[in-house]
C-alpha cells in the first residue's frame, strides 16, 4: 500500500526557544518574531471575528491562559498535495501525508475564547493552563513557548459558527507562524514511511477511540478532534501515520491532553512509528469515533473495527480513548471483539475512582487482560491541590465555579472568581495517550 | 431499568433491564411522528412493569420491540 | 534483627492427620512445633523463623460454632505469643478458606499481625480479601510449593513490622485500597513493554486487575400490579424549568425528589434536561421521554397499576464514581421502602 500511494514525508523540525514581537514575521535559529499586525490581519479576514489580540507566555513565567480550548503545534506542507490540518474550517481535504512539512517544535498557538462548546446540557470550556508551579508542571505545555490568540466572535451568531470562527482564527495564526519556515531549511529532518520489513515481525495497528460529541451536542460538527475536519460518528477511520504528522487528525477540545498539539505530538503514535521495521510491523491507525447511543450501534462499531484490524492482519493492537463516559462501552467492546479474533491488545488508559473499592473502569469486561493506567482521571481523586495566585492571566479575568467546581464560563447564576487568584484545579487530568507517568496501584 | 445501552447495565448487576430507544429519547422516539413515538415508550414502560411482576435470579434482558422477555443473559 | 520470627501455624483437621470430612467437626486443639504442611512450613522459612506452634480447629466446628472456634483460637494465640500467624493455604476448599480467614481476624484483633493463603476464588477470598492479607495460589495443594514460599516471605516481612508494598508488588489478593502510583516511567512506554510481553508470550503485570461489578440479590416480583404504587427514578438529569433547585449537570453528589402529585405529565413548560452527557434538547421538548409520567398516569386511569409515587427523584448520571451512587441509591431505596412503594422504574441515559 505504502509504495504505491507514495506516502512518504519528511517532516523538518525548527525548534523554537523564544518568541517575540517584531515588524516582521520570521524564524532565526530558534527565534520566533510575529509581526503581530500582519498576523492579527489573517485572523479579521473572517469578518466574523470582532475581537482579537496575541500574547506570549513562557516557560516558567507566572501566568496562566484561560479559557483554553486548543494548543496547536505549526505544521505546513511545503511539499506534496493538501494542506496541514486538512478539512478543518473549510480547508482543503485532499489526502496529506506525502512530501515535505515544517514543524515549529517547542511551541504552541493557543485558541482563548469565550466560546463555549455547545449550549446542551452544561458540558463548559473549563482548561486552564498554567506556565509554572505544581499544576503546570502535571501538562507538557508549560514546557512550550505560547502564542496566545484571544480572540472573541460576533456574539449573534450561533454555537458552531462561533465554534468555527475561533478555531480557524487559531489555525489562521498558526498557518502564518509556519510560513516563516517556507524558504528556510530544516536544523534536522526525519523521513517518515512504512517500508516494507521482515515478515517474521509482529503486525500491529493502533486503534485511536475518538469522541464525537455530537450526541452531546446535537451537533455534527462542534468541538472535538476532528478526522479531515469531521467529526461526526462515522464509522472507523483507516489513516496512515502519516496523515497524523500532516494534521488530519486535530480539533480544540475538552481535555488538556488531546488538543490538537497532543494528538500531533502522541508519544505513543510516534514509537509505534519509529519502531516499525524494528519491533513490529506497524500497519497504520484506526481512528474509532465514539459515543454511539444505543447498544445496537457501539456492539455493531465494536465488531466493525476489530474485523477491520483483523482484515489488516493485525496481531496485536494498542488501543487509546479520549473522553470519559459511555463511549468507554463501544472501546472495552471493540477490545473484546479484537481478542475473540485473536488480535492481542493492550488497553491505554485512564480510571475512575476507586472508594470503597469499586471498580475503575465502567464496564470491566475479563477479555481486557492487558491494560496501562494513567491514574484517576479526576483532578481531585489525585489529590491536585487549588493552584496558587499568578502575576498575569491572557484571556478572560474571570471563571464561572459552580457548586461542582466543574463550571467554566458561566451559565448564570454561578459565581465567578478572579482567575489570577487561587482556583481548583480544572476537574479533568486524563493522560490519554501516556504523556506521564503517573499511574495507580492496588 | 431502562436503559438503551442494556448490556452495560447487565453486566454491571441490574436484575431487571428493559431496552431504552436511544439515550437522548430513552422512552420513545421523535421520529416516529406523535402517535407512534407514544405508542413506542407506552410500550417500553409496560415492559418495565411486566419485569416488576416477572421473578428473576439474575440480570435479565426484557425486549420491548420482542414482546416477550428473552432468556437470562447472566455472564457475569 | 537475626532472632528468628515466632510463628503460630492454623490449619484444620484434614492437614493435621486428624482425619476427613468425617472429623470436620472437631474442636480447636494446640501442638508444639510445626504439623503436617507446618514442616514443609518451616522449611520454607529458613533461619527467619520458627513454627512454635500449630492451631488445629475443624472447618464444620469453625463454620457451625464460630465464637467458641475463634476464643479458642484467640486463646492459644495469647498463651503463644507468636509474631505472625499463617493460616492454610486452603487452595479451594471453601469452609477452609473461611476459618483462616476468621482465625487471621482473629490474630489481627489481637495485634498479632496475620496472613493466609488460598485460591482467589475461594469464598474466604471473596468476602474477607480487604480485611485479610490473602496470598493467592492454585486451586490445589500441587501448588503448595509456590503458595509457601510466598506465603513466607510475606509473614518474614509482616513479623518483622516492615511495611508491606501494594498488593500488585507482594502478589497478594488487592485490598480495594487502589491508590495514586508513580510507575517512573511515561504511561506510552508501559503500554508498548506490555504489547511486546504479550505478543511474544512472555509474562506481564495489568496494571488494572479485573475487578468484577457486584451482583446483587434480584427483588421479588410484584405479586399485583393492579394494587402497586409505582415511583419513578431518572438519571438524565431531568430538573424544573430555569433549574431554581440548581442541580449541577455532572459529579452528582445529591439527588433531587420532586412532587408529581399534581401531575398528569412532564411538559416543557415546567420541565428540561441539564446534563453533560448528552443532547438534552430532545428531552427538553418530551420531559417524558427520561421520566415516564405520562405513561403511567395513562395505565393509572385505566386501573393497570395501583397508583403513581407522589415523589419522583432526579440527578444527571454523569461522572458519578460508583461509591457515590451507591450511597445516594441506597438513600433512595430507603425512602420508597418506608413510603411503601412497590416498584420502580429507573430511567437512564
Amino acid at each position: 500500500m505504502s509504495e504505491r500511494a507514495g506516502m512518504r514525508l519528511t517532516l523538518g523540525t525548527f525548534p523554537v526557544t523564544s518568541i517575540v514581537f517584531g515588524a516582521r514575521t520570521s524564524y532565526d535559529g530558534g527565534r520566533l518574531t510575529v509581526d503581530k499586525t500582519a498576523a492579527l490581519a489573517a485572523v479579521r479576514e473572517d469578518a466574523r471575528i470582532v475581537e482579537a489580540d496575541l500574547e506570549i507566555a513562557t516557560p516558567g513565567e507566572s501566568v496562566r491562559i484561560w479559557p483554553v480550548r486548543d494548543v496547536i503545534e505549526p505544521r505546513v506542507k511545503i511539499d506534496g498535495p493538501g494542506v496541514c490540518y486538512p478539512g478543518m474550517c473549510g480547508r482543503d481535504i485532499t489526502t496529506v501525508g506525502r512530501g515535505r512539512t515544517h514543524r515549529l517544535a517547542g511551541m504552541g498557538v493557543v485558541e482563548v475564547s469565550s466560546v463555549n462548546w455547545h449550549d446542551s446540557g452544561g458540558d463548559f470550556v473549563e482548561t486552564y493552563l498554567d506556565m509554572s508551579g505544581h499544576y503546570g508542571e502535571m501538562y507538557p505545555y508549560a514546557k512550550l513557548q505560547l502564542l496566545c490568540l484571544v480572540v472573541e466572535p460576533d456574539r449573534e451568531l450561533g454555537d458552531e459558527a462561533r465554534n468555527d470562527a475561533v478555531h480557524k482564527a487559531a489555525l489562521a495564526v498558526s498557518d502564518h507562524v509556519a510560513a516563516a519556515t517556507r524558504e528556510l531549511s530544516p536544523p534536522s529532518t526525519e523521513v517518515f514511511e512504512l517500508g516494507a520489513v521482515d515478515p517474521s515481525l509482529p503486525r500491529v495497528v493502533y486503534i485511536w477511540g475518538v469522541h464525537s460529541p455530537q450526541a452531546m451536542s446535537g451537533s455534527p460538527t462542534a468541538f472535538g478532534t476532528a478526522t479531515y475536519g469531521l467529526t461526526r460518528l462515522t464509522p472507523a477511520w483507516l489513516l496512515h501515520p502519516n496523515e497524523i504528522l500532516d494534521g488530519a487528525l486535530t480539533g480544540p477540545y475538552r481535555t488538556a491532553f488531546a488538543m490538537s498539539w497532543t494528538v500531533a505530538n502522541n508519544p505513543l503514535l510516534m514509537d509505534l512509528y519509529r519502531r516499525h521495521g524494528r519491533d513490529w510491523n506497524f500497519l497504520g491507525v484506526i481512528a474509532l469515533r465514539t459515543e454511539w447511543t444505543t447498544q445496537h450501534e457501539k456492539q455493531l462499531i465494536a465488531n466493525q473495527t476489530a474485523k477491520l484490524a483483523a482484515m489488516l492482519g493485525a496481531d496485536g493492537a494498542v488501543v487509546t480513548w479520549d473522553a470519559g463516559g459511555n463511549e468507554f462501552i463501544e472501546v472495552i467492546r471493540t477490545i473484546r471483539e479484537c481478542e475473540g479474533l485473536g488480535i492481542k491488545t493492550v488497553f491505554l488508559t485512564s480510571e475512575d475512582d476507586a472508594t470503597d473499592g469499586a471498580p475503575t473502569m465502567l464496564e470491566p469486561l475479563p477479555e481486557a487482560d492487558a491494560i496501562v493506567s494513567t491514574s484517576f482521571f479526576r483532578n481531585r481523586t489525585l489529590g491536585v491541590a487549588p493552584v496558587p495566585p499568578v502575576a498575569r492571566v491572557i484571556g478572560l479575568p474571570t471563571k464561572a465555579m459552580n457548586d461542582d467546581l466543574r463550571a467554566g464560563v458561566g451559565a448564570g447564576y454561578e459565581r465567578l472568581v478572579p482567575v489570577s487568584g487561587t482556583l481548583p484545579p480544572p476537574w479533568r487530568y486524563d493522560d490519554h495517550y501516556g504523556f506521564n507517568s503517573l499511574s495507580c496501584i492496588e | 431499568m431502562i436503559s438503551a445501552i442494556y448490556e452495560f447495565a447487565l453486566t454491571t448487576g441490574a436484575n431487571r433491564v428493559v431496552r431504552g430507544s436511544r439515550i437522548e429519547h430513552v422512552c420513545g422516539d421523535p421520529g416516529l411522528g406523535p402517535e407512534k413515538d407514544y405508542a413506542y415508550g407506552m410500550r417500553i414502560v409496560t415492559t418495565a412493569l411486566d419485569a416488576l411482576t416477572t421473578a428473576v435470579s439474575g440480570p435479565t434482558l426484557f425486549d420491548p420491540v420482542h414482546g416477550a422477555s428473552t432468556a437470562e443473559l447472566a455472564r457475569v | 534483627m537475626t532472632t528468628p520470627l515466632r510463628v503460630a501455624h492454623y490449619i484444620n483437621q484434614f492437614f493435621a492427620g486428624i482425619g476427613g470430612e468425617e472429623q470436620a467437626g472437631v474442636g480447636v486443639s494446640f501442638r508444639d512445633g510445626a504439623v503436617g504442611p507446618g514442616r514443609a512450613l518451616a522449611t520454607a522459612f529458613g533461619d527467619a523463623a520458627t513454627v512454635v506452634g500449630t492451631i488445629v480447629c475443624g472447618d464444620n466446628f469453625a463454620a457451625e460454632q464460630p465464637d467458641d472456634a475463634q476464643r479458642a483460637i484467640a486463646s492459644h494465640l495469647g498463651d503463644v505469643k507468636p509474631d505472625v500467624l499463617v493460616a492454610g493455604p486452603a487452595f479451594a476448599s471453601g469452609r477452609y478458606g473461611l476459618a483462616c480467614a476468621h482465625a487471621c481476624l482473629t490474630a489481627t484483633r489481637l495485634g498479632v499481625p496475620a496472613v493466609t493463603a488460598m485460591h482467589r476464588d475461594n469464598p474466604g477470598a471473596t468476602s474477607f480479601r480487604k480485611s485479610v492479607l490473602i496470598v493467592p495460589t492454585g486451586e490445589s495443594a500441587m501448588s503448595m510449593p509456590a503458595a509457601l514460599e510466598h506465603v513466607t516471605r510475606l509473614a518474614t516481612k509482616l513479623g518483622r513490622r516492615e511495611p508491606l508494598n501494594p498488593a500488585e508488588v507482594e502478589g497478594y489478593l488487592p485490598q480495594g485500597n487502589r491508590r495514586v502510583w508513580d510507575r517512573g516511567r511515561p504511561g506510552w512506554e508501559r503500554a508498548l513493554d506490555m504489547l511486546l510481553a504479550k505478543l511474544h508470550g512472555r509474562p506481564f503485570v495489568t496494571e488494572v486487575p479485573y475487578n468484577a461489578p457486584e451482583k446483587v440479590e434480584p427483588a421479588r416480583p410484584i405479586a399485583d400490579l393492579t394494587r402497586a404504587k409505582i415511583a419513578m427514578i431518572t438519571t438524565g438529569g431531568l430538573v424544573r424549568k430555569g433549574n431554581p433547585d440548581r442541580q449541577v449537570s455532572a459529579n452528582a453528589t445529591r439527588y433531587h425528589r420532586h412532587s408529581v402529585r399534581d401531575l398528569e405529565q412532564l411538559t416543557p413548560e415546567g420541565w428540561e434536561a441539564f446534563h453533560a452527557g448528552y443532547f438534552n434538547h430532545i428531552v427538553n421538548r418530551n420531559p417524558n421521554y427520561i421520566l415516564p409520567l405520562s405513561f403511567l398516569r395513562d395505565l393509572e386511569k385505566h386501573g393497570r397499576i395501583g397508583g403513581v409515587h407522589e415523589y419522583m427523584y432526579a440527578l444527571p448520571g454523569v461522572s458519578t464514581p460508583v461509591a457515590v451512587a451507591t450511597g445516594l441509591g441506597q438513600a433512595i431505596a430507603r425512602d420508597l421502602s418506608t413510603a411503601g412503594v412497590d416498584g420502580c422504574l429507573l430511567v437512564a441515559t
